[in-house]
């Protein structure tokens, strides 16, 4: 189903218009990875001053805002981008499993990182606040899942090379 | 040896024809470059923000800078690492590649930037510190952002440029006349 509606959109004018002009798609990867910089270093940075390691003179709260809108701010950005890119080259993207579970994956941190700055909203204006094990385990956790975003952002050009046989489309449909 | 005949060598070694024949290693490879790319940007990009007083300047420089300069440096270690790795796997087409030449040169300017900043601007830290920061300041942080940001522009720009290595299927007739 997800297949014949990526062959459907990849004969869309606006597809086209991408798939032609040769620039549009390398300066939206451009942009896409800077992102991934923006936002993996946000969530490294919430996620070392959980871990007692950076901003310690300071408040939970007072580092949360201010790298959270980071974070929230290059989600956005990379969603629109990386929408764009879906729009440019859909039969790629659906029939790669790295990309559906990048998608599953992505969507896990974002539920995480809302839960996240819910759960610890209580502790945040306590100036030495030492979290529990719990928080620690969830904050790496949290960058180790964004790790696996990157790569598998990463795989999906390589997708039959990673998946073999589990990958969704026809196997020499596979290009970098 | 010159350089062309060095890419060439670098291109015939064992490592380079391994990493070409094997499957998993180039995926592997290009995703640990991206995140250590993605590590050093952000943690520069934090530094350079501070140093251009955007959005604050309500932390200490000094203690900024020591609490992510490990970070930095243990990212860029590997984004080299990887990136030797990606040199050899086809040395002899980026050695000739206009955008791999511009991304060392941009990232040589980063050097640049970096040393001066070290050496002249951050000399008088101390008296900047916990405050605005002076106009050279800025402009290192300027600079710096601008350099990076380039970096991974032109870096994506290598993967559009460089060419494929890949081989046509012998049942496949491709018409490279257009039908005339």
């Amino acid at each position: 189903m997800f297949l014949d509606f990526a062959q459907v959109l990849g004969g869309t004018p606006l597809s086209i218009w991408i798939q032609s002009h040769l620039w549009v798609t390398p300066l939206l990867q451009s942009i896409h990875i800077v992102m991934i910089g923006v936002v993996f270093v946000a969530v490294l940075m919430i996620t070392l001053r959980v871990l007692g390691r950076v901003g310690n003179e300071e408040t939970f709260a007072a580092v949360w805002n201010r790298f959270s809108p980071w974070m929230w701010g290059g989600i956005g950005v990379m969603a629109l981008t990386g929408l764009v890119l879906g729009i440019a080259e859909p039969v790629r993207e659906a029939s790669a499993l790295s990309f559906w579970l990048k998608m599953s994956l992505i969507v896990i941190g974002i539920l995480g990182a809302l839960t996240f700055g819910r759960t610890l909203r209580p502790f945040a204006y306590v100036g030495d606040t030492q979290f529990s094990g719990g928080a620690k385990a969830v904050a790496a956790g949290t960058v180790v899942l964004w790790l696996c975003i990157i790569f598998l952002g990463r795989a999906i050009a390589y997708d039959v090379e990673v998946w073999g046989s589990l990958h969704l489309g026809p196997v020499e449909s596979s290009l970098r | 040896m010159d350089l062309p005949g060095i890419a060439q060598f670098v291109h015939d070694t064992a490592l380079s024809e391994w990493l070409r024949d094997s499957l998993k290693a180039m995926p592997i490879i290009e995703a640990i470059h991206v995140m250590a790319a993605a590590t050093v940007f952000g943690t520069i990009l934090v530094v350079d923000l501070r140093l251009l007083g955007w959005p604050s300047v309500q932390r200490s420089f000094s203690k900024l800078h020591h609490e992510l300069v490990h970070w930095t440096w243990f990212a860029f270690a590997a984004a080299v690492i990887t990136g030797v790795l990606l040199f050899v796997v086809n040395a002899v087409t980026y050695y000739g590649n206009t955008a791999f030449r511009l991304k060392m040169l941009a990232l040589i300017f980063a050097g640049v930037n970096m040393f001066v900043f070290e050496r002249v601007t951050g000399r008088d830290e101390a008296a900047w510190d916990k405050g605005p920061t002076p106009r050279a300041a800025r402009i290192a942080g300027a600079l710096s952002v601008t350099i990076w940001l380039s970096v991974l522009f032109i870096a994506r720009w290598i993967g559009f440029t460089k060419g494929y290595d890949f081989s046509i299927p012998d049942d496949v007739n491709l018409d490279l006349n257009f039908g005339q």
